[in-house]
């Protein structure tokens, strides 16, 4: 009895019908990838809502060109996300780039040890984050985003940049203590 | 609990992408560019072999499929001088209603 066909099957034989120029083929590639592409874009972009359209639609065209080397080792949607990631990166080091950081290291802002009042509480915590990252100035938003939900160290984001990694870290430093000001002094606000 | 690691936790059990679906309008461009995107490395797979391989065709396209007309005709993208990618690319919740027409099916009904 022939196994099922898994999802990386099913995936690696669209992605034969895209690369034959089927034109219902390709139509069923943006179905099967436009919303997972476009939610995880317009999370990484808000509240700047105008480039998502365009990164979008540089993804789907990235994706176009390189999906010759698309080998079928994971779903179709993952591999277009992975495209979208360095492609939030690229927009996110432009960002900061434009951006004039201090590059003088010298203040150094204390930290203080959250306490705690300032715990994670989970049933408010994605929609107060949303919210507060969404009212924070661009350049705090962007360095927290790329350093905790891409995951990129200062070193790495300083590099990318071209910027030091004292500025990055203080950049991130006064990003952390905006960010937890609002958390700390209008939660419920930020859930409305 | 150490600042740095609250925020690492925070990313971690905070992801923040909504269930909002990409607008329509969106889908529809990125089709269209898809498919000029195919036109300039060679022509689009012919009518009968995207019906032979399980895709339906919308009216149009199955009228040309069954028409007498050389390969160029069957090859022919008709979208391009068709109403419903005009619509699509342009109205959000577009009124079209095609079976098996791409720009009806990426509204978000």
């Amino acid at each position: 009895m022939p196994s099922p066909a898994t999802t990386q099957d099913t995936d690696w034989a669209l992605a034969q019908a895209v690369l034959a120029r089927d034109r219902k083929a390709i139509a069923e590639f943006v179905m099967l990838c436009s919303d997972p592409l476009y939610r995880y874009i317009r999370s990484r972009l808000q509240p700047r809502l105008e480039f998502v359209d365009d990164l979008v639609q540089d993804v789907f065209l990235t994706a176009w060109r390189s999906l010759p080397q698309y080998r079928g080792q994971s779903p179709l949607k993952s591999w277009l996300l992975g495209i979208a990631r360095h492609k939030v990166e690229d927009h996110y080091r432009d960002r900061l780039r434009d951006l004039a950081v201090p590059d003088d290291a010298t203040e150094t802002i204390p930290e203080p040890a959250p306490g705690a009042d300032f715990a994670l509480d989970q049933a408010r915590s994605a929609a107060a984050t949303a919210a507060i990252l969404a009212a924070l100035p661009e350049p705090y938003r962007v360095v927290l985003l790329w350093r905790y939900w891409e995951q990129r160290s200062a070193e790495e984001m300083a590099t990318l940049t071209g910027k030091t990694p004292k500025a990055i870290e203080r950049l991130l430093s006064r990003a952390r203590q905006e960010f937890r000001q609002q958390w700390l002094t209008k939660p419920q606000e930020a859930t409305r | 609990m150490n600042e740095e690691l609250w925020f690492a936790q925070l990313a971690d059990e905070t992801p923040l992408e909504t269930a909002i679906p990409a607008p329509s309008c969106l889908k529809s461009l990125v089709y269209s560019h898809l498919i000029s995107e195919a036109e300039t490395e060679g022509p689009l797979l012919p009518l009968p072999e995207t019906k032979a391989a399980g895709r339906g065709l919308c009216v149009f396209e199955h009228l040309i499929e069954i028409l007498p007309v050389g390969a160029p005709l069957q090859n022919f993208q008709y979208c391009k001088i068709c109403h419903a990618r005009v619509l699509g690319e342009r109205v959000e919740q577009a009124p079209i209603f095609w079976p098996c027409c791409p720009y009806s099916e990426f509204q978000n009904r």
